[in-house]
């Protein structure tokens, strides 16, 4: 039996240039489809985000950041896994990845409103492709129909692969370059590092590093990583701002 | 014994009873969740042998190499080799099945009609090639056309005559180019990133800005005038009422770049202005030098020159043929139309959607797509050895579309030829560089490869690199302006906010996944979306998000507008490249 | 026409009356079933429901109408259990009420699920942790009860009762009564409970997260203790409303007034407990998930106006009015005490379900707005309109009001005495 590892990301804010090319290849590995015409922000399927903050400052005194969001893989009280009234979310020990089961889904969306990270996504229309474009699916993932719930899983078809891999190599360990992430793999600045969190030779925490809300205590997987203490202010609780500040701001 | 009618009832209830003992009814229900999550209209990925193949990304001319995981012999994932990609290079493989794309086209028709318009054509009239992404072998193939017809004549934008290297830079000053948005090699510029200082200036808070180690908030279209007040060829005073910055802050970058020994002044294009400041600053030969192309076969040197747009006189064009097959430079059609002959001119396109050009053209012919089309990319403008990549393609073009050079060849008479394979027989026979494969990871002398093999690596995905020119003499700029005719090309301050583009602009048809990006997140501005400084939008009575009217003496657009303190109060930020360079006003709709 | 079908003793409108009555509520619930189809047949994106607002008029109208529909199982308790004889008087249409509320509570939740078809997975792989199963069990459970115990409601009906095999069943199944009653009040507890715990255990949303007893939020007991509250407020409040439309007396005075005293007595109990439990949350639970409780109130529209709106205006002061003798005793009082704590119970839920998904969490959120589509409206609306058909075929039908063919008599009685003493023309007799 393998040691369990707990997977985990770095992500340097400092580096990030909101891109984009994350969201992107996060959708075609897992053969998420392009939006309906309603859709807009609030009802769209990106299983990871990057969503731009600021210091709150006014033009010129205006600096912004981005942040990719997706799911934080939250370990302890992972707020997703005990609401679900059909056991349709399953924390791994193994790989301490937080699983979500579209089969199961009964779509009652009550994961969604326990998450405070915003990480979840609901399929509100059925998936649709352009015609042709369907031949560019990823056959490792399967699609999933309206009505259910779901979220990022570190690319779940690749883990598998890399795990037949070795298991083909006659192996029990995955060899670390061999499971990545497709939004890892897609970031041009190598903002987006993984790797185990168990594992003290990778330095995926740092002192700059800082977790979203953390004192909720959820205990999340992601460590976001910046020198700007406005940058690592912004990780914490909503804050009320003024509605002075309200009309100058973007 | 008889068997009763009570008998079977007794046993089939029984026998109902007893299979719900048994796991048959209980895992039938259970497969109810896949019937349910395989609906008929849910599609099934293809599954088949998995396969990596390689070629180069030729969207842009970073012509960044490309691993594909291929299902059989169809992409269904793109990843970087040397890092990641943009995202259009992650997507790049959804482009052949866009609903926009063009299949079919009147191809005899426009052969026909062209021939028989160059055939007409009258003594002061021309025959012209548009090249918007010139600098490529299909671009030799068309100057050489155009020589080979008596009045041809081949136009393309200006390309930068120098180049840069960012990785022995110092400090960098950049006069609003994107540099961390596909300007150069995003490889390169991420890799050398960490070895400089970056001073961006700029009237938007961009994505450069924001990771700049210095932003400069200058007025709209005053960079020629800070690099001239940089030069020293404007006043201190002078620069700073242009631009907007206090003489305080221009003393500090001058002395920042001055004192640097490695420093690097940047622009979108390397104007002659910028080109002039670093050659100034002692750069030349040191982080900027002479741009180099890879070499081509000897007999193709008697092309015809490239002439920029503007070179051209007014009225003369009776046949022009504009290649946007390959994504490059937008020219707005105002100034093209200009040069066209008053009556009856023909206009050819060959183009990926009928969107761009071609609503201007009589012919719109379909091209290849990519990664369907063959191509080579030319060097990027931080590459200051010269490269030859091909974008290898990854899947069958359709039947029914054309290949530009071949369509221009053709009309012009020169014989059908493998030019790639010419132009690589012509690098391998130089005898200089290295060729890289990534397939392996090694990079080997090129006079240590056969020729055979050298043809066979480039079209895996292979990349020749060449050797940096001399620096020989700098590039004499233009160097005097004066500043009345800085003053005259600022745009003038009314009440009309001005327009101005964003980051490089995208090719004609994106993945349909864009909508991520855009629709899905707001993280891109669109191309239907403007962006204004929320008072600017209070002042305008346009509420975030809803839909007004964008008004520019280039056009009207529907758009949607957006608030962000990131634009410079006054100043209107746009996606699409046409609506830019003017003054406009949004008005509700 | 249906004469036969109604109850001896009483009076009921005419045919035609009746049909024009429920004609105009036939066809809100045909548009209602249309716009539930639609949220079938094309998905949930006919809603205006999204990622952020995972949660909205559907559920919001779940947990008002089932804490509504409260009074069922509370005023069965109280009787069965607690042997208040007076309350015998509404117990069949608290009965109805119930039934209206869960099942089209049921069905609404039908329709919000992404996917119906898998409504068994609940039962079939259940969730301990998860306060949604134990809301789906017991709801399941007492809706099969509420059917069980309107069952002798319908059998009772004068023409079903000729049915020998149908009296000997619901006579058999009347000895059960209490039994039915003591489950029913137990399952209630957990469901009404349970949907308090719904959003108090939501570590995420610090809004609505609250410490509590083991591994029950403080919101379970401040639901069930508001539940059982406003229960017998509108049983309260639709005996008076039907009285009005029917224009007869049902109950006697004296019903209604217990009722608002019971229901009085609850809401003083419910204010207290909640505003001992709003300090605690306020000055720790919420600051020690790194959220300073004065923020809530900072985002428009949602001030601190609705915090005084739920606990005083609508809590502490209709607790006080219905305590009051006095002020019991006049119906005008009454009845608005009652309105005012329904309205304050369905302001704690939509406190609890819109104001919990408005609320940003993270500090690039922005605070969202939401408000339901047509769509999400007709079938709101059908339920409403299901409830007034199902009543009104029981009040025309079944007998929901013991006591109104005594208090018919004694009408009568009164009035001939009146007519007697007044004149003795030929007038004819008022009836």
């Amino acid at each position: 039996m393998t040691a369990p590892k707990k997977y985990g990301m770095s992500i340097d804010v400092d580096r990030c240039t909101g891109c984009g090319s994350c969201m992107v290849a996060c959708a075609v590995e897992n053969n998420i489809p392009p939006a309906r015409p309603g859709a807009n922000d609030r009802n769209g399927l990106t299983w990871i985000r990057v969503y731009k903050v600021d210091n709150g400052e006014d033009y010129p005194g205006k600096r912004s950041a981005f942040v990719p969001v997706l799911c934080q893989q939250c370990g302890e009280h992972t707020p997703c896994a005990s609401v679900c009234p059909q056991q349709a979310v399953d924390v791994d020990p193994q790989t301490g990845v937080v699983g979500q089961m579209p089969e199961r889904c009964l779509g009652c969306r009550y994961c969604m409103a326990a998450c405070p990270y915003h990480a979840r996504y609901f399929n509100w229309w059925d998936p649709r492709w352009p015609a042709g474009m369907e031949k560019t699916l990823n056959p490792d993932v399967a699609p999933r129909m309206r009505g259910v719930v779901e979220k990022c899983n570190f690319c779940h078809g690749r883990w598998h692969a890399a795990k037949e891999k070795a298991a083909a190599a006659g192996k029990t360990e995955i060899q670390p370059g061999d499971y990545v992430p497709a939004c890892v793999e897609a970031c041009p600045t190598g903002a987006i590092r993984f790797g185990d969190l168990n594992d003290p030779s990778n330095d995926l925490r740092h002192p700059d590093s800082f977790r979203l809300l953390e004192k909720l205590g959820t205990d999340p997987k992601i460590y976001y990583r910046s020198k700007r203490d406005w940058v690592r202010q912004a990780g914490q609780a909503a804050r009320p701002v003024s509605p002075e500040k309200e009309a100058s701001r973007g | 014994m008889k068997t009763t009618r009570r008998d079977i009832f007794k046993f089939a209830g029984g026998s109902a009873l007893g299979v719900l003992f048994t796991p048959a009814p209980w895992r039938l229900i259970t497969d109810t969740a896949l019937w349910s999550e395989n609906w008929p209209g849910i599609p099934r990925p293809a599954r088949g042998e998995i396969r990596a193949k390689f070629t180069n990304c030729s969207l842009c001319t970073a012509g960044c190499a490309v691993r594909a995981r291929c299902v059989g012999d169809q992409p269904v994932s793109l990843a970087g080799v040397r890092g990641g990609l943009c995202p259009f290079g992650v997507t790049g493989h959804h482009l052949p099945y866009h609903p926009a794309r063009l299949r079919q086209g009147p191809v005899s028709e426009a052969t026909a009609a062209v021939a028989e318009a160059i055939a007409k054509c009258g003594p002061d009239e021309r025959v012209a090639v548009l090249d918007l992404r010139p600098g490529r072998t299909a671009s030799w193939t068309a100057r050489r056309a155009m020589a080979a017809l008596k009045s041809g004549l081949y136009i393309a934008p200006a390309q930068s005559p120098v180049a840069v290297d960012l990785s022995k830079a110092k400090t960098v000053l950049s006069l609003g180019a994107p540099l961390v948005e596909r300007w150069g090699t995003p490889a390169n510029v991420f890799a050398a990133r960490d070895g400089f200082r970056l001073i961006q200036a700029e009237p938007v808070e961009s994505r450069t800005a924001a990771l700049a180690d210095l932003w400069l908030p200058i007025r709209p279209g005053s960079e020629e005038a800070l690099a001239l007040g940089l030069a020293g060829q404007l006043s201190t005073a002078e620069t700073a009422q242009i631009t907007g910055l206090t003489e305080l802050q221009l003393a500090s970058v001058g002395q920042t770049i001055a004192s640097c020994r490695l420093s690097l002044v940047i622009d979108k294009n390397m104007s002659p202005a910028v080109v002039s400041l670093n050659v100034k600053l002692g750069n030349w030969g040191r982080t900027i030098g002479p741009r180099a192309e890879a070499p081509v076969p000897r007999e193709w040197e008697k092309a015809a020159p490239v002439t920029e747009l503007a070179a051209v006189p007014d009225r003369s064009v009776r046949v022009l043929l504009i290649d946007e097959s390959a994504p490059g430079e937008y020219l707005p059609w105002d100034a093209i139309e200009k040069k066209l002959a008053p009556e009856n001119p023909l206009v050819v396109v060959f183009a990926w959607s009928a969107n761009g050009y071609g609503r201007h053209a009589k012919y719109v012919l379909p091209t290849p797509v990519y990664p369907e089309a063959l191509d080579d990319i030319p060097s990027a403008i931080d590459s200051p050895a010269p490269c030859f990549r091909i974008a290898a393609p990854l899947v069958a073009a359709p039947a029914g579309v054309v290949n530009p050079s071949e369509f221009i060849a053709s009309l012009a008479g020169l014989p059908p030829s493998d030019t790639l394979r010419e132009r690589a027989a012509a690098i391998h026979q130089a005898g200089l560089g290295t060729l890289v494969t990534y397939a392996d990871a090694k990079s080997v002398p090129v006079k240590d490869v056969k020729p055979d093999d050298f043809w066979k690596a480039l079209n895996a995905g292979g990349c020749w690199v060449g050797q940096a020119l001399p620096p020989a003499n700098p590039q004499a700029g233009a160097a005097t302006v004066r500043a009345a005719t800085v003053r005259e090309r600022l745009p003038r301050a009314t009440d009309d906010l001005v327009v101005i583009a964003t980051t490089p602009p995208a090719a004609s048809l994106i993945s349909p996944l864009f909508t991520k990006l855009y629709q899905e997140s707001d993280l891109l501005l669109a191309p239907n979306c403007v962006a204004l400084h929320p008072l600017d939008a209070a002042r305008c009575g346009i509420a975030f998000g809803t839909h007004a009217i964008l008004e520019t003496p280039n056009g009207k657009w529907s758009v949607r507008v957006l608030t962000d303190s990131s634009v410079r109060p006054g100043v209107i930020l746009a996606a699409r490249p046409e609506m830019a360079g003017a003054q406009g006003k949004v008005v509700r709709a | 026409m249906d004469k036969h079908f109604i109850a001896r003793g009483v009076r009921r409108c005419s045919t035609r009356q009746f049909l024009l009555w429920i004609l105009p509520w036939a066809a809100l619930l045909a548009f209602g079933l249309y716009s539930a189809g639609l949220c079938l047949i094309e998905g949930l994106n006919q809603t205006n429901m999204d990622n952020r607002f995972a949660f909205g008029l559907w559920i919001y109208l779940d947990l008002t109408v089932i804490a509504l529909g409260a009074g069922a199982f509370f005023t069965g308790f109280l009787l069965y259990i607690l042997k208040v004889e007076e309350l015998r008087a509404v117990i069949n249409s608290a009965v109805v009420i119930g039934l209206v509320c869960y099942s089209g509570a049921i069905a609404v939740l039908m329709v919000d699920v992404g996917q119906p078809l898998r409504a068994w997975f609940t039962f079939w792989y259940p969730n301990v942790h998860s306060m949604l199963t134990e809301v789906t069990f017991c709801l399941s459970c007492y809706l099969t009860v509420l059917l069980i115990e309107y069952l002798p409601i319908v059998l009772k009906n004068r023409k079903l009762r000729q049915v020998p095999s149908f009296l000997v069943f619901e006579f058999e199944l009347h000895k059960l009564m209490y039994v039915l009653a003591g489950v029913g009040t137990f399952l209630s507890f957990f469901h009404q409970g349970s949907l308090g715990g719904l959003y108090g255990v939501l570590r995420g949303r610090p809004f609505a997260f609250r410490e509590g007893l083991a591994v029950w939020p403080s919101t379970f007991f401040l639901f069930i203790i508001s539940a059982a509250a406003v229960g017998p407020s509108f049983v309260l409040l639709t005996t008076w409303l039907v009285q009005k439309i029917s224009r007869k007396p049902l109950v006697r005075p004296a019903v209604l007034q217990l009722l608002g005293r019971i229901s009085g007595l609850l809401l003083a109990v419910y204010v207290l407990a909640k505003a001992v439990d709003t300090l605690v949350w306020i000055n720790r639970t919420s600051p020690e998930s790194g959220f300073p409780a004065a923020q809530y109130y900072s985002w428009r529209p949602f001030g601190t106006w609705i915090l005084f709106a739920e606990i005083v205006l609508f809590g502490l002061v209709p607790a006080l009015i219905l305590l009051a003798p006095k002020l019991r005793a006049r119906t005008g009082w009454l009845v608005s005490a009652a309105a005012m704590a329904c309205c304050g119970v369905a302001l704690n839920r939509f406190v609890m379900t819109i104001q919990t998904l408005a609320l940003p969490t993270l500090s690039f959120d922005k605070f969202l707005s939401y408000y339901p589509s047509w769509q999400e409206t007709g079938t709101f609306l059908a339920v409403v309109a299901y409830g007034v058909l199902v009543y009104s075929f029981s009040f025309r039908y079944f007998q929901l009001f013991p006591e109104e063919r005594e208090l018919k008599l004694e009408v009568r009685e009164q009035e001939e005495v009146f007519i007697w003493r007044t004149t003795s023309s030929s007038a004819p007799c008022t009836q």
